[in-house]
């Protein structure tokens, strides 16, 4: 009972959240501007082009990134002996905390028009938009196929080396049928990503021929003033992302990133080895080039003149504000509900914890901007939305970081409770002394882990602010975006490396603060 | 004395199998509990332990009720086969838990944890933590919680079922030891026959939710009633 209360409180505000907003949406007739043959959106050629720009990019990204991802993955897997391997994999995960603006800031760094690589103004548009949903993805995609064939047992492959199969055949009988498993999964969770990017496409997007849904709903409500225009957007992009969401819970299983660093050596001959360390290299290149180039550019920009800017600092604070207080009310949050999910888990009702669970992830099924959408068509006409800035940007924030509450602690919180439950109710341990000395050593590290990557997204997120913010309500995020649209790139990558520095310190600070040393497992 | 008096319990999954247990345990015994997987034995001690909630019947400790006491309330310790320890907190800690959850304890409480620690020759590792002890070593800490919890219902479910055969021998003995001195009643739930022998001077059969023949230990292990109790023993 105790375990409930708090979890139907926090499925209660997510409702209010998320159904509110949603609700007004699909009362598209209400909204001033609505004619109803807007509905019949494939006879609106603005409209078809956006949607099908959006599948389109979405599709190729997800090519782009996931099929060299499977080379790389498959690298790192079969050499397992590489030196700086588990440095290697560190960097992949690096594209996981950096904000899309910093990631964007980074690219124009060595394929803009004075980059390392120019590719000159075709860098604005789809060439753009790949690169930098191939920059993000593809260490994504390594992370998550590694532990297939990690998962591969020593036997295998011993039984394949006495079986004398070449490498092709090794691939057919051993590889393949694992990777078949989890492809699926990553595919779309990869496409779902790149079809709900946001910050990439709006500052790499080269104006209405490189335009996503996601985008036109910005565009609509910043530029245009058509709230109804931006709610039908909102419905095409929520149908979207069901039906990528359905599939995906058809497919099931994703893998865990992988948490075990180590693999030992496969059999492979010096010409493999060399092809393996060729594509681990460029991998490498291709994730760690645009961050140097960054940080070489950054340093050599006007770096006094960024930091004496009093707006920075303003949007510091702002961006530690939003940063902060989003990750502790999603961790909360999140914290109640995985309590009782563990504790139903634990009885056997199966069914219902994993509805709580997925009812903690339903931003992966209602994008952001579909929220703040369904937000400033419900609360425009009653209040004035701009001076409830932060409030909003700080709730679909916090909500935004519940998935990955949910998906770092859920697992360590339901071992938890399965082992310890029966011995604690025995001993008397409840409450604060339960938190004290079993829940707080044995799950602070997920949770520092938990706090951290909230953050840090909240802090880099451009989505919801660039909604609602203003040049006096500004956070780092939505600074460099005005500094690039004024073309002061040199500000905007100084103000990006900024950006990446306080949150790379702020994810280790939260880490080590609250994840503290590492805990002997059970 | 420990008395379970028809005390009823039904699973509700697809199976909906109906329990249904009477026995009693002497303080100072350790009554054994045999029988093929699935056949209620951890179900017994569940309820004993209040893990689970009997829908009928009565558990009486010298003649008191204590069926609908919490379970932190109950007059019970449990060692289960794994996880009773918590990995992160050393062996005194481990033990001094048993005696207050908030760990202020006083300083006979101090010393209570002392003299357990050193009844089961665990001194010297009282600051280690339970990943850096063997198997046994971990099960002895376990017993150590249970000694300074001083209840009088000592569980035992398969508490040593990962141990080898001479450390569970070791370990039965001392349990024979702790419950004589502390005048417990312990049930001990094994797959091991020769535990039974060694442990307790009767033992139960458990078939299907309910006690199905219970004697003294050498002789139902040669009973030939019932045959479910020839069938599991044929397959030992």
């Amino acid at each position: 009972m105790s375990r409930a209360v708090p979890a139907a409180l926090v499925l209660a505000i997510l409702a209010l959240l998320v159904l509110g907003p949603m609700l007004a949406l699909f009362h598209l007739g209400d909204i001033p501007g609505y004619a109803a043959s807007d509905l019949r959106f494939w006879e609106n050629a603005y409209l078809r082009r956006v949607l099908f720009f959006s599948l389109w990019q979405a599709s190729l990204s997800t090519l782009l990134a996931v099929v060299p991802a499977i080379l790389v993955a498959r690298a790192f897997a079969m050499q397992g002996q590489l030196p700086l391997r588990n440095l290697l994999l560190r960097l992949f995960a690096l594209p996981l905390v950096v904000p899309a603006v910093v990631a964007v800031m980074s690219i124009v760094s060595v394929y803009g028009s004075s980059g390392w690589l120019p590719l000159g103004r075709s860098l604005y548009g789809i060439n753009g938009i790949l690169i930098a949903h191939v920059f993000f993805n593809l260490p994504l995609a390594v992370r998550l196929l590694l532990p297939q064939w990690q998962a591969i047992p020593q036997h295998h492959w011993q039984l394949s080396e006495q079986l004398g199969m070449n490498a092709w055949q090794r691939w057919r009988f051993i590889e393949w049928p694992m990777l078949r498993e989890a492809l699926p999964g990553v595919l779309l969770l990869v496409f779902m990503l790149c079809l709900t990017s946001f910050a990439v496409v709006l500052t790499l997007g080269g104006g209405p021929r490189s335009t996503t849904l996601e985008v036109a709903i910005y565009q609509s409500l910043r530029f245009d003033f058509d709230p109804a225009r931006a709610a039908l957007l909102a419905l095409l992009q929520l149908g979207l992302c069901m039906l990528v969401a359905l599939l995906t819970l058809k497919m099931q299983r994703l893998p865990e990133v992988e948490i075990t660093l180590s693999t030992p050596a496969r059999p492979s001959t010096s010409l493999h080895k060399w092809v393996d360390i060729g594509l681990i290299v460029a991998a490498t290149l291709f994730v760690g080039m645009p961050l140097l180039s960054m940080l070489i550019d950054a340093l050599g920009g006007p770096v006094v003149r960024v930091i004496s800017d009093a707006n920075l600092w303003r949007a510091l604070a702002s961006t530690l504000l939003i940063g902060l207080t989003a990750a502790l009310l999603s961790v909360c949050a999140g914290w109640w509900l995985l309590r009782y999910s563990a504790s139903l888990a634990y009885a056997g009702r199966r069914a219902r914890a994993r509805l709580i669970d997925l009812a903690g992830s339903i931003v992966y099924v209602v994008p952001p901007l579909v929220i703040g959408t369904g937000m400033f068509v419900l609360l425009s006409p009653r209040v004035d939305v701009f001076d409830w800035v932060y409030p909003i940007v700080i709730a679909i924030n916090a909500l935004m970081g519940l998935p990955f509450v949910i998906r770092c602690l859920g697992p360590a919180m339901r071992q938890n409770h399965a082992r310890y439950h029966r011995l604690c109710l025995t001993l008397g341990l409840t409450g604060w002394n339960r938190f004290r000395f079993v829940e707080w050593p044995l799950l602070r590290r997920p949770l520092g882990l938990a706090i951290g990557l909230v953050a840090v997204l909240a802090m880099g997120d451009l989505g919801v602010i660039a909604l609602f913010g203003s040049t006096q309500t500004s956070t780092l995020a939505l600074m460099i975006y005005q500094q690039l649209g004024a073309y002061l790139v040199p500000q905007a990558t100084v103000t990006a490396l900024l950006l990446l520095l306080l949150c790379l310190g702020v994810f280790a600070l939260l880490e080590r603060l609250i994840g503290g040393k590492t805990v002997v497992a059970g | 004395m420990l008395r379970v008096e028809a005390l009823e319990f039904a699973y509700t999954d697809a199976a909906e199998q109906r329990m249904c247990f009477d026995l009693t345990v002497s303080a100072g015994e350790v009554l054994s509990l045999i029988g093929p997987s699935g056949s209620g034995k951890s179900t017994l001690l569940n309820l004993i332990a209040g893990f689970l909630p009997a829908s009928r019947g009565r558990i009486l400790l010298d003649q008191h009720p204590i069926q609908d006491l919490a379970v932190a309330q109950r007059p019970v310790s449990i060692v289960f086969q794994q996880h009773n320890l918590f990995p992160h907190l050393d062996l005194y800690t481990n033990v001094a838990l048993g005696v207050n959850p908030s760990l202020r304890l006083l300083p006979a409480q101090v010393e209570a944890v002392r003299e357990a620690l050193a009844r089961l020759g665990l001194t010297e590792l009282q600051r280690r933590k339970p990943g850096e002890l063997s198997g046994g070593q971990r099960q002895r800490v376990a017993l150590a919680r249970a000694l300074v919890r001083r209840r009088k219902i000592l569980l035992l479910d398969e508490a040593f079922a990962a141990l080898g055969p001479a450390m569970r021998s070791e370990l039965i003995e001392l349990v024979k030891v702790l419950v004589r001195e502390q005048d417990m009643a312990a049930l001990l739930v094994s797959h091991q026959p020769n535990d039974a022998l060694i442990a307790s001077a009767r033992t139960a059969f458990i078939c299907a939710g309910r006690v199905a023949a219970l004697a003294p230990t050498a002789q139902l292990l040669h009973q030939q009633e019932p045959p479910e109790l020839r069938e599991y023993l044929g397959s030992q």
